[in-house]
């Protein structure tokens, strides 16, 4: 059999050029493999929930009597199938891990500076996956049209009108017309949502690997103590592929179980839409941006050219856009002039590694000002704006102040050190 | 540079295909806007979708009476506010298909109400848009200790006794209010809202 297909397909031949491609192998590289792992599992949940889904939001007659929008009344009805709550958890849940993963893979990306040169590109190409895996989440959430799940839509379209000069066309063109009321509107986002971005992210998930594959991994760091000058891994077949299975199969278990136990985005329980709109929150992802806006004060607003620069457009755009903006500049601006083969250590770069933790804890601290109304309903001094603000400010600066001292003085000895014994590796 | 490439340079067919390609991708480009253009729907407003006009009849928006045009009665001073749609008093049409149609009422002792809100105001009854100037959420909350409405999506709390005045959270500017009548026992719109309905772009 082997040799029938060998002898048509010289299946040898691309096992020598492409599948002896040597993986390192640290814990921290399977993370990428977990985001695709989520995105395959997503795409296969995903054809199951179109087969039943009615992208309309015309009134239909449940069997109780109830007049709902069909689109919800479709959800339901998957909800009703033989482990289709499961599934259609299996598939928020999903979502979830993916953006997760795709996050933390960026951070081990960044805290090892492997994307300096000469992986500038793959590192754009994967800003732009964490970018559209966000935005693919989002374009779902309508998807089942209960009430939370709308007003949460309609608090983004809101943030994407308020672009000014053209954020209104945008959204429209977007959410297919004004959200919610236009009759297009869920047709629009289902077709975004199950063709478009994922036929993007296929395609962009496509050049990530092949760019990978032609540049080769970073060798972790201890490649260097042993065998220097040499690409240290296991070959793609059989052993990577071997690791990979039993990564993709414990995910599969871990979600299964997750989305078993807890059914996400109960829409029995929101109802359908009402005119009156239930307390939102967004998913943790966007909850940073959430905090923002809860704390920029209303008056932060003036008229330019004609357009109205609104504290939605400067909390919901700007802020976000000014941190996307410095991570694709990043490598252009922090670069080595050889190309790099061998992970940095987090201890070796203090600056970069504190103003990370900096970051981080900046979407900590958004994120917990997303909760201001709770503090303030609980009368904890948290719900006060300027509390918020200090908080916001001053503690992500000073954890990177702290950062910065503690490893400059707990590594910096080493650091010189070891300083001489760094190759000048150049290929 | 060699002679065949100097002799491709001044070729005529050479200059024909290049202004074949610049015209085809011209012409793509002019049509993909034509096409692109539907991109953004057309409006198309059914009558449940027109805006609110002077001497519509407010209805209940939902619960067990929706669709029921709304009597003084039903409120009572200290009750949670109560969403409304404008119906059409010849055609009966509920207006509920554009939520920037979606009023608010609420009454208080009319004492309590100033100056510019009693204007607009009967029997204490107080009548707004409901649609939060902040991201356009629905004011739909009550609290009664405070006497406020609440949107429940950022937390902006309107005064609607002191003409919707925003006391905490970030809206820019109040919600509109809308003047209100009695006839024959019901509440009934008397003019266009005082302002821009919703968030302002």
């Amino acid at each position: 059999m082997y040799q029938w297909l060998d002898e048509r397909l010289e299946i040898s031949r691309l096992y020598h050029k492409f599948l002896r491609k040597a993986f390192p192998v640290h814990h921290s590289f399977f993370l990428g493999e977990i985001t695709l792992f989520a995105f395959i599992t997503l795409v296969l949940t995903g054809i199951f929930l179109t087969l039943n889904y009615e992208p309309s939001i015309r009134p239909t007659e449940l069997p109780d009597g109830r007049t709902v929008p069909a689109a919800y009344a479709s959800v339901l009805y998957i909800d009703s199938l033989p482990f289709g709550a499961v599934i259609r958890s299996i598939h928020h849940w999903s979502a979830h891990i993916m953006i997760a993963a795709a996050f933390l893979h960026m951070l081990r990306v960044l805290l090892s500076g492997a994307y300096k040169k000469p992986r500038e590109l793959n590192w754009l190409v994967g800003l732009g996956l964490l970018g559209l895996a966000v935005v693919t989440a989002f374009t779902g959430y309508a998807l089942p049209y209960d009430n939370y799940a709308v007003t949460a839509t309609r608090i983004g379209y809101g943030i994407g009108a308020s672009i000014p000069w053209v954020g209104p066309t945008v959204a429209q063109i977007m959410f297919g017309g004004e959200f919610p009321g236009s009759e297009m509107a869920i047709p629009r986002l289902y077709s975004l949502h199950v063709l478009w971005l994922p036929l993007t992210l296929i395609a962009l998930i496509s050049l990530h690997m092949v760019i990978m594959i032609k540049q080769k991994h970073t060798q972790p760091k201890y490649a260097e103590r042993i065998a220097p000058g040499k690409i240290l891994g296991v070959p793609m077949y059989p052993q990577q592929l071997v690791m990979m299975s039993i990564v993709f199969l414990l995910y599969l278990a871990v979600v299964s179980f997750i989305g078993g136990v807890f059914i996400a985005h109960p829409i029995e329980a929101f109802g359908p839409p009402t005119p009156q709109t239930p307390a939102v929150k967004p998913d943790w992802y966007f909850l940073w941006i959430y905090g923002i806006l809860q704390v920029i004060p209303s008056e932060w607003q003036f008229r330019l050219f004609g357009a109205l620069i609104s504290p939605e457009f400067l909390g919901g755009v700007v802020v976000p856009g000014i941190l996307i903006l410095a991570a694709v500049l990043l490598p252009f601006v922090d670069t080595r002039s050889d190309k790099q083969r061998y992970l940095e250590l987090p201890s070796q770069h203090p600056l970069r590694t504190s103003v990370t933790l900096g970051v981080l804890v900046f979407f900590i601290m958004a994120t917990l000002a997303g909760y201001k109304i709770d503090f303030q309903q609980a009368g904890s001094p948290l719900g006060d704006n300027r509390v918020l603000w200090v908080l916001l400010l001053v503690v992500p600066a000073v954890t990177t102040l702290v950062s910065f001292v503690l490893i400059k003085n707990l590594y910096g000895a080493k650091n010189e050190a070891s300083g001489q014994l760094e190759p000048k590796a150049g290929d | 540079m060699n002679e065949r490439e100097a002799r491709l340079r001044s070729s005529r067919r050479r200059a024909v295909l290049k202004a074949a390609i610049g015209t085809g991708i011209g012409l793509s480009l002019v049509s993909a806007f034509y096409v692109g253009s539907s991109l953004r729907p057309r409006q198309v407003v059914t009558p449940d979708k027109e805006p609110l006009k002077p001497g519509d009849i407010l209805v209940f928006a939902q619960g067990s009476g929706q669709g029921k045009p709304i009597t003084p009665d039903d409120i009572k001073p200290g009750d949670p506010l109560i969403l409304a749609h404008p119906m059409d008093p010849q055609s009966k049409v509920v207006k509920s298909g554009d939520a920037k149609n979606t009023v608010l009422l609420v009454r208080y002792s009319p004492e309590e109400l100033d100056e510019e809100t009693r204007k607009n105001a009967v029997e204490g009854i107080v009548a707004y848009s409901a649609v939060c100037t902040h991201l356009g959420c629905i004011v739909s909350q009550w609290l009664p200790d405070r006497k406020v409405g609440l949107c429940p999506c950022h937390g902006g709390m309107y005064d609607f006794a002191h003409g919707a005045k925003v006391v905490s959270g970030p809206p820019p500017r109040p919600v509109p209010a809308l003047p209100i009548r009695l006839e024959g026992g019901q509440i009934v719109a008397a003019g266009e809202f005082t302002g821009p309905v919703g968030v302002e772009t």
